[in-house]
């Protein structure tokens, strides 16, 4: 187990390199500048694009450029093109509301995935279930940003509520509660728009895991011993029925803090995915190569805590 | 079991009753509005500094936070801001060949002591071998002429070397002087420390050669020389500014002289590197004699300069040697500022907040906070004004209509600073015919356009200057929209309709490709109306859509495109030289379309060096009529720029000379904002001093 956790992460620094060095090129040779002027600008002289193109090492070769901006990454002190911060803060100061987000659209789309997988397993064939089913489609098949758009228009339009943000602006809280009530009404809906996909997936694979579950032998017997129906769905048959949302959840590191621009966009949510756009549109580089870093370590290191996981509730599977 | 259960059904149930929670929450918050203004704002600043940033999302917080030596006025004319007042002069000085000849030009001038006042000349004074005479009217035109009644004495030419050196430009022109100590530099001037250019007296050829050798033997690599000009004297116009007294900082320190001093500095250093600095490229030297004065020397008559100390002063106390990261980690995100908000709080991609600063100098403002938030998403923007989450919203011009007739709102609605155009590439034989062109021109039906892309929201553009400029020609009728004239047109320059339905010329088509930018709905939709009009007219147009980067690297500033829609923002400046010369029709230079017209040329030279507002007007309005008739554009419209706010949520309350007055929000040149500083919300009218 130790030896293939370390082979594994030896692997996972050599594809990381491969990955930042194939990622630094596509972010650079994309078309576009970073100057923070627009290219229509009478007033910008030579030398004041020759002075920004010195101060941001723009004018060295390629892979200069490249083992510079690494060497930043690394010691801490890669800054933004855009605003001269260190990008790592850049980063930092959008974790805790993306973290928020995230965890609260995980914590809605595993738990209401796992109930509607379970009550569908368990009513399977019957018209709940097939009205679950053809909901869980429409919300996978749906594009989110224009489920949101419904949502935030109807809201707006029927009840007025301020939704955008944070927090409601230019009011007068009464009280803390009233506040705090506040601030989940202004998580509450990006995190489940943000959780439509995952439950409407998550409960899928519940449902067909725990219908299979329920074909077996072991699950006969149990009922042949005369246990009582929810004892052997809940007792019996969920524990090897929700496998694939613990080996799940390895693939959610990177979405932890991984952003959504659609959604944050449209809610005005200050989190990493309006970063990431925003350094996109604006060629901030350095920004770009930190994030497309972090991202790539999460998935890999994701993908290695999920086989972990994976051995740690299947005993038959063996880490070699 | 149990814990099973409440993990499958406990936890949905919980999360969905605080879900419920908050929504009976949300419903119940009180309407009540604090007595502040909140904006929406699509794009996020990047810095909080006026001299180094350039989007539009920090100069609308910095024009709050900051304030410049000089100002507009709500009808888009210079006056005086932090400044009290604002003089300008200039000396002019002549260099002769000796000492006595000098005092012998001065007795001259002093024999003409009746000239003095229609030159307004103030005094001659001479220093050695040069006269210099002071002058109340900047310029050259009164230079010129006393430069013929005095050139009687043996006058020294003065010739203008511009050296490129890359790098150590002052070791290198040091060097220089210390090896040729016979050249006699009158003048020098660094741009960073890349170029040097330098005023001598002699021979410019010469000189320019004997640089030449010497950067060569010195090994300075891909160094360049050039004379850029040889004078009779040197003319250099003074602006002397008087601040206002017991101006403070957002911080409590007084603001001085010295604040001005090293904002100028910093807009010229390039260890700051500011996007600013070529607005201050003409000026020779700054200095300030005391605390409250200001006197700016510039290298040669350019009139426009003016409008450049709009430019907002940063505190010297705070920033001074500060390294730049500092100024980023720390000033950027913690600005203090001479204006009437101050800088209280930003959350990053949430909102920016400002208090009212009770120090202001023209008076503390009625709001007490303003609030910038961010919301990238237009539907966002609007959904928030609805739900009164901000104050206003900027519509796009098909919704105006809807907000018009409803009751709940007030509208303001102006011309924008800006004008769109399709482009015709004049380097191409196909456009180099007027009459082709102004065919182009009647066959686009401008009006029609205005109606459907922008919905009415506009006017047909008459030329360079938008309209609400004092300098802007009033007087240009827009070319009608008449398709038979152009018809006509066409076949008098010899383009006869082909057998396919397009004209054909010595066996050329007429066709040709229109080229523009993704992202923005009305260029395409323009694209479209111009390619349906001509096609009218017989000309075949192929339109072709890029996304803006591609667009503008690969067509636009290369300058191989045949046609293109684009606009051009204007700035309240009637300086048009680097769009309209003939001299930047280069790559990666302005005048895109190539435009070229010895006479306009002129009058851009001229136009810069004149100080005198009526010849200015006059200059401008034949700088705009000309480019007008020669038709290098086919110019559009200037669109409005719409905004609307709930009804009666704000009122202006502001002195004037007159006394108070207390009136509803008012239109003005500058927008609906410019007496933002007297905004109150009549529901706080009470806790307001009386008018």
């Amino acid at each position: 187990m130790t030896s293939f956790i370390i082979r594994r992460l030896l692997i996972t620094m050599v594809l990381v390199f491969f990955i930042s060095i194939v990622s630094f090129f596509i972010i650079t040779l994309t078309p576009g500048s970073p100057y923070p002027w627009g290219e229509l600008d009478p007033k910008i002289s030579q030398t004041v694009k020759d002075n920004f193109r010195k101060q941001f090492h723009l004018d060295e070769p390629m892979w200069k450029q490249y083992y510079l901006n690494m060497r930043g990454l690394f010691s801490g002190d890669l800054r933004s093109i855009k605003d001269g911060r260190p990008v790592l803060e850049r980063i930092g100061e959008r974790l805790p509301a993306t973290l928020a987000l995230n965890v609260c659209a995980i914590v809605i789309s595993l738990s209401f995935g796992l109930l509607i997988g379970v009550y569908s397993a368990r009513n399977a064939g019957r018209w709940p279930d097939v009205t679950l089913s053809v909901f869980s489609f429409a919300m996978l098949a749906l594009p989110g940003f224009w489920i949101s758009y419904l949502v935030i228009i109807g809201i707006t339009a029927w009840f007025g509520t301020p939704l955008l943000g944070t927090a409601s602006y230019g009011t007068v809280f009464p009280n803390a509660a009233s506040q705090f009530l506040d601030y989940a009404w202004h998580l509450a809906l990006p995190a489940s728009l943000l959780a439509l996909g995952g439950i409407a997936a998550q409960s899928r694979y519940v449902r067909a895991s725990m219908i299979e579950t329920l074909g077996e032998d072991y699950i006969r017997t149990a009922r042949a011993k005369g246990l009582d129906e929810e004892t052997v769905s809940y007792k019996h048959a969920l524990r090897n029925s929700i496998r694939p949302l613990i080996t799940g959840i390895g693939g959610l590191l990177p979405a932890l803090i991984g952003g959504s621009i659609i959604i944050e966009s449209i809610f005005a949510y200050p989190g990493i995915g309006r970063l990431g756009y925003q350094a996109v549109l604006e060629r901030d580089y350095p920004t770009l190569i930190a994030l497309n870093f972090i991202t790539a370590a999460l998935v890999l290191l994701g993908n290695l805590l999920a086989d972990i996981l994976y051995a740690a509730v299947d005993p038959r599977v063996r880490l070699e | 079991m149990r814990t099973v259960k409440f993990l499958i059904y406990g936890i949905p149930l919980l999360l969905s009753l605080l879900y419920v929670g908050a929504f009976w929450n949300a419903t119940q918050l009180s309407t009540s509005r604090k007595n502040e203004l909140t904006i929406g704002s699509v794009g996020e600043p990047t810095k909080i500094n006026p001299i180094l940033s350039t989007d539009s999302a920090a100069s609308q917080v910095e024009s709050l936070i900051f304030e410049g030596l000089l100002r507009y006025s709500a009808d888009l004319e210079l006056e005086p801001g932090l400044a009290r007042e604002f003089a300008l002069s200039q000396t002019t000085t002549f260099f002769f060949a000796s000492p006595e000849s000098a005092l012998a030009a001065r007795e001259i001038l002093l024999g003409l002591a009746d000239r003095w006042q229609e030159w307004t000349l103030r005094d001659v004074v001479t220093d050695g071998r040069e006269l210099r005479i002071d002058l109340v009217q900047p310029g050259l035109d009164t230079s010129r002429l006393i430069a013929d009644l005095v050139a009687i004495e043996p006058i020294t030419i003065i010739a203008q070397v511009r050296a490129e050196t890359g790098k150590d430009a002052r070791e290198i022109l040091a060097a220089f002087r210390a090896a040729n100590p016979e050249i006699d530099v009158v003048r020098e001037w660094f741009d960073y420390d890349a170029v040097f250019e330098i005023s001598v007296l002699g021979d410019g050829a010469a000189i320019s050669k004997t640089l030449e050798a010497f950067l060569l033997e010195k090994k300075v690599e891909s160094s360049a020389v050039k004379l850029l000009d040889e004078l009779n004297f040197l003319a250099e116009p003074v602006v002397r500014f008087t601040l206002r007294d017991g101006v403070l900082w957002q911080d409590g320190v007084e603001f001085s002289s010295r604040d001005v001093a090293f904002t100028f500095w910093a807009l010229t250093d390039a260890s700051i590197g500011s996007p600013r600095k070529p607005d201050f490229d003409l000026i020779q030297s700054l200095a300030t004699p005391t605390p409250h004065e200001v006197v700016v020397t510039y290298r040669k008559p350019f009139s426009p300069a003016l409008g450049s100390w709009t430019m907002p002063i940063i505190p010297a106390h705070i920033l001074e040697g500060k390294p730049i990261a500092w100024w980023d980690e720390f000033f950027h995100r913690n600005p203090v500022g001479l204006g009437p908000f101050k800088f209280a709080e930003w959350k990053t991609n949430e909102f920016i907040r400002l208090e009212r600063n009770p120090t202001y100098y023209d008076g503390a403002p009625w709001l007490d906070a303003i609030v910038i938030r961010t919301l990238p998403d237009p539907i966002a923007n609007r959904l928030a004004f609805e739900t009164r989450q901000v104050d206003y919203w900027n519509v796009d011009p098909w919704a105006v209509k809807a907000f018009q007739e409803d009751p709940r709102f007030d509208v303001f609605s102006a011309p924008a600073k800006q004008y769109n155009w399709v482009g015709w590439n004049l380097r191409l034989p196909m456009f180099q015919d007027l009459r082709v062109r102004q065919a182009f021109a009647h066959a686009v039906n401008v009006p029609d356009m205005i109606k459907y892309v922008l919905y009415g929201n506009g006017v047909q553009s008459t030329g360079i200057f938008p309209p609400m400029y004092w300098f802007a020609n009033p007087d240009i009728e827009p070319i009608p929209y008449d398709p038979d004239r152009a018809r006509a047109l066409l076949d008098e320059a010899g383009w006869q309709v082909g057998p396919d339905g397009i004209r054909v010329k010595d066996g050329e088509r007429l066709s040709f490709k229109l080229i523009t930018n993704q992202g923005v709905e009305t260029r395409k939709d323009i694209a479209t109306l111009v390619q349906d009009n001509l096609k009218g007219i017989g000309v075949d147009v192929q339109v072709e859509i890029y996304e803006w980067a591609v667009f503008i690297s690969r067509f636009v500033m290369k300058q191989e495109f045949e046609s293109l829609v684009l606009a051009w923002t204007t700035p309240p400046d009637y300086d048009a030289f680097q769009v309209w010369h003939s001299s930047q029709a280069n790559a990666d230079q302005l005048n895109l379309v190539g435009y070229n017209n010895p006479k306009v040329d002129r009058l851009l030279e001229q136009i810069r060096q004149e100080y005198d507002r009526e010849k200015i007007i006059e200059m401008a309005g034949e700088i705009q009529r000309t480019i007008y008739e020669d038709q290098p554009l086919l110019f559009l419209y200037v669109p409005d720029s719409t905004s609307v706010v709930w009804k009666d949520s704000f009122r202006i309350r502001r002195p004037t000379p007159e006394g108070w007055i207390d009136t509803p929000i008012e239109m003005t040149k500058a927008g609906w904002t410019y007496y933002l500083q007297w905004f109150y919300r009549p529901e706080y009218a009470d806790k307001m001093p009386p008018a």
